[in-house]
């Protein structure tokens, strides 16, 4: 019988993984440094690029506009994190039992963010409409005479996305934070129960700190996110009023897509990343202070 | 079963093959689905005439500009795709559109609106043609007028004409402050508020396209409407009315005038109904304009040929076609008017028995002078598409919803707009 040739197992795994990797180095690492060659160029899609220099970086950091931007994103992110990252907490906590219809309440919490974020953002746009809208109509009807065009008002616009934004995302936050309570042992709680704690004191003594790696990854997680929002505030706000609502992803796209100018577009990509790497660092410096190992 | 020898498989191949080397394959890409399904019939009448093949795409506008300029930069431009008159001239000075001069040499230009020819020109040469040309109009809502008492807007109304009949049209039925029918409507959006503009003889860009330097006459009609909204309020504050679509308020009665482009006349058409009678009108001359100085509003939709096309010739033939003889008035229902006069000017464009009963005034107004206000970057500066609620757009609906002062949103969406014009 003839012996069939033998393949290294290296190669295998190579032959297995590089359907991945191609797909990850072309679609993914090749635009990010790409992207970082392109931010030193003045180049429009449909047109030849032009070595800029610092030129784009220079334009940003002059803009009337960017530093909006910049602020919005910041104030975005203040919003969007511990609003996301508190209610999915709450919402885990009370959620953690074998009661039957916790099984009901957990599908409803997470089915937000397995909606179309276009379809679902289009209601909550019916729902914040000034004159027609359901909440106004119902602010207007507890009292509330001239309640906010929220949508068109640039003090409301931005929480408006915010709240469309954690309302989205809080069941998936939920999710995760449910399977870090899974593993806390119910010992812990009995013991510290015959010891007097109240369920205040057992929350923040006993749940955060053991659950305190799957909350710093969720935070990690909800800071990375809250730096990308594009679709809602797109079918929402469409980054207005006169750009109260647009956030740095919204602005490389409007500069990318619409404007086509590229270069701009990939430095601007740049400072977000640099501020959201930066960011991350910092969270990580502080990790060892809350997270227990 | 009987098998197929490979002798004659490899026949088979090499015949198809030779077939398939033989056909003619012209690529033309629109940013119309609607469009191009009507255009189906002529597209098939020029494959039979020329015994090409044409492959057809169509992506929305947000759609399709991105695929263009990415199949631009990747050297795949279609042979023929439809091309606007805000992007032609960067598009032109990239050098992705091939130079039509030789081609038009042979053709009879008065047979075209002149003013939607000069739109596809770049430093006096022709880098596109127009297909078909838009103009903003005055909407007005007929039975609001007889139900106030006010005649219908005339060629010379005045701007104060156009006050007085809104103050008419403004009903506040319940009296809780909030009228149910505005006299007119309108926000930061360039064809609410450019016509106002160009009918006052004003500028908002200097002659080289370089600056964004609003004329007087251009900050006096931008005060005249702000006035409508802030002093005689005859029209409402644009937040007021957030979650409306903006086509939508008109055709639903909440406003008896409106100034938006002749392509709305569908939108206005199935939104309406026969709830109402309405007609249009031209955009009345402002005070500080001469006949001379008042130009229209107005752009064309254009056709153009990628000068990596290997088919030129061809390619200028399918353009011939689909703007000229091989279309049908039909072919452009609503507010498009064909740049081919023989289409334009027919009784069946005109489309009797339809609203508005007038639509012969669109095709007035493209022998008067005109003017497209485009400039490089100008969806930037002026704020448009998903850009929209910046720029110039959102700058004065800060105003309008009193926010800002006219002087501070004049300066910012100057300053923004020098930005971007500089880059």
């Amino acid at each position: 019988m003839r012996k069939r040739p033998q393949i290294s197992p290296t190669l295998l795994a190579v032959l297995f993984l590089a359907p991945s990797a191609i797909g990850l180095l072309v679609f993914r690492l090749g635009p990010i440094v790409w992207s970082f060659a392109l931010s030193f160029y003045d180049w429009r899609i449909f047109d030849t690029p032009v070595w800029a220099g610092l030129d784009n970086y220079v334009h940003i950091l002059n803009s009337p506009i960017a530093g909006r931007v910049f602020l919005n994103t910041l104030w975005f992110a203040m919003l969007y994190v511990p609003g996301s990252v508190g209610i999915a907490l709450v919402l885990a906590v009370l959620l953690n039992n074998s009661l039957r219809s916790s099984a009901f309440f957990r599908g409803s919490f997470f089915l937000p963010y397995i909606t179309s974020t276009v379809a679902v953002t289009l209601a909550w746009r019916w729902i914040f409409s000034t004159r027609f809208g359901l909440l106004n109509n119902l602010l207007k009807g507890l009292g509330w005479s001239d309640p906010p065009a929220w949508l068109a008002d640039p003090a409301w616009a931005l929480p408006s996305v915010a709240i469309v934004s954690i309302w989205k995302d809080c069941g998936f936050y939920m999710l995760l934070l449910l399977a870090g309570l899974q593993t806390v042992d119910p010992t812990f709680h009995e013991a510290a129960k015959i010891d007097g704690a109240g369920p205040l004191k057992r929350f923040w003594q006993i749940t955060v700190p053991l659950i305190s790696r799957s909350l710093f990854f969720v935070l990690i997680l909800a800071l990375v996110r809250s730096t990308q929002t594009f679709e809602i505030t797109y079918a929402l706000t469409g980054g207005g009023p006169n750009r109260a609502s647009t956030t740095l992803a919204y602005y490389v796209y409007e500069n990318a897509f619409v404007h086509f100018d590229m270069g701009y577009a990939s430095a601007l990509a740049y400072l977000l990343c640099i501020a959201v790497g930066l960011v991350t660092l910092v969270n990580f410096h502080f990790r060892r202070r809350w997270v227990h190992e | 079963m009987k098998r197929s020898s490979p002798f004659a498989a490899l026949v088979l191949v090499a015949v198809s093959g030779q077939v398939l080397a033989q056909e003619t394959v012209l690529r033309y890409m629109s940013w119309d689905p609607a469009q191009l399904e009507i255009e189906g019939p002529a597209i098939e009448e020029f494959e039979t005439a020329h015994n090409v093949t044409v492959e057809t795409q169509a992506l929305p506008p947000d759609d399709y500009w991105p695929r263009l300029s990415a199949l631009a930069a990747a050297g795949d431009l279609p042979d023929v795709f439809a091309m606007s008159s805000g992007f032609v001239a960067e598009w032109a000075e990239a050098g992705n559109l091939a130079n039509l001069g030789e081609q038009m040499e042979g053709v009879d230009l008065n047979a075209y609106y002149g003013a939607a020819i000069e739109a596809g020109m770049v430093d006096g040469e022709p880098y596109a043609f127009p297909q078909n040309w838009v103009a903003p109009v005055l909407y007005y809502n007929k039975d609001a007028f007889d139900a106030a008492g006010v005649d219908y807007p005339s060629d010379d109304w005045t701007w104060d004409d156009f006050l007085n009949a809104a103050k008419a049209l403004t009903i506040d039925e319940n009296g809780d402050g909030e009228p149910e029918q505005w006299g007119y409507y309108f926000y930061g959006r360039y064809a609410h508020t450019d016509g106002w503009i160009f009918r006052n003889g004003g500028r908002l860009i200097n002659a080289e396209e370089t600056a964004l330097e609003p004329t007087q006459e251009a900050v006096n009609a931008l005060e005249f409407l702000v006035g409508l909204v802030s002093e005689h309020t005859v029209a409402p504050q644009p937040q007021s009315l957030e979650g409306v679509r903006q086509q939508d308020v008109f055709p639903l009665g909440m406003a008896a005038m409106w100034v938006d482009g002749t392509w709305n006349i569908d939108n206005t058409r199935q939104v309406a109904g026969d709830s109402f009678a309405w007609g249009i009108a031209p955009i009345p001359m402002g005070p500080d304009a001469t006949p001379e100085t008042a130009v229209t509003y107005a752009w064309a939709d254009m056709m153009s040929i990628a000068e990596t096309s290997e088919q030129k010739d061809l390619a200028w033939q399918f353009i011939q076609h689909m703007v000229g003889e091989g279309r049908t008035p039909a072919d452009f229902p609503g507010g498009k008017v064909p740049a081919y006069k023989a289409i334009a000017e027919t009784e069946s464009w005109l489309e009797e028995g339809l609203q508005p009963d007038n639509k012969g005034l669109i095709l007035e107004l493209g022998a008067q002078p005109t003017y497209t206000g485009f400039s490089k970057n100008w969806s930037a500066w002026r704020g448009y598409a998903a850009a929209g609620s910046g720029g110039m757009n959102g700058e004065i609906d800060e105003v309008l919803n009193g926010r800002k002062s006219l002087d501070e949103a004049i300066d910012a969406f100057v300053a923004y707009g020098n930005d971007v014009l500089s880059r």
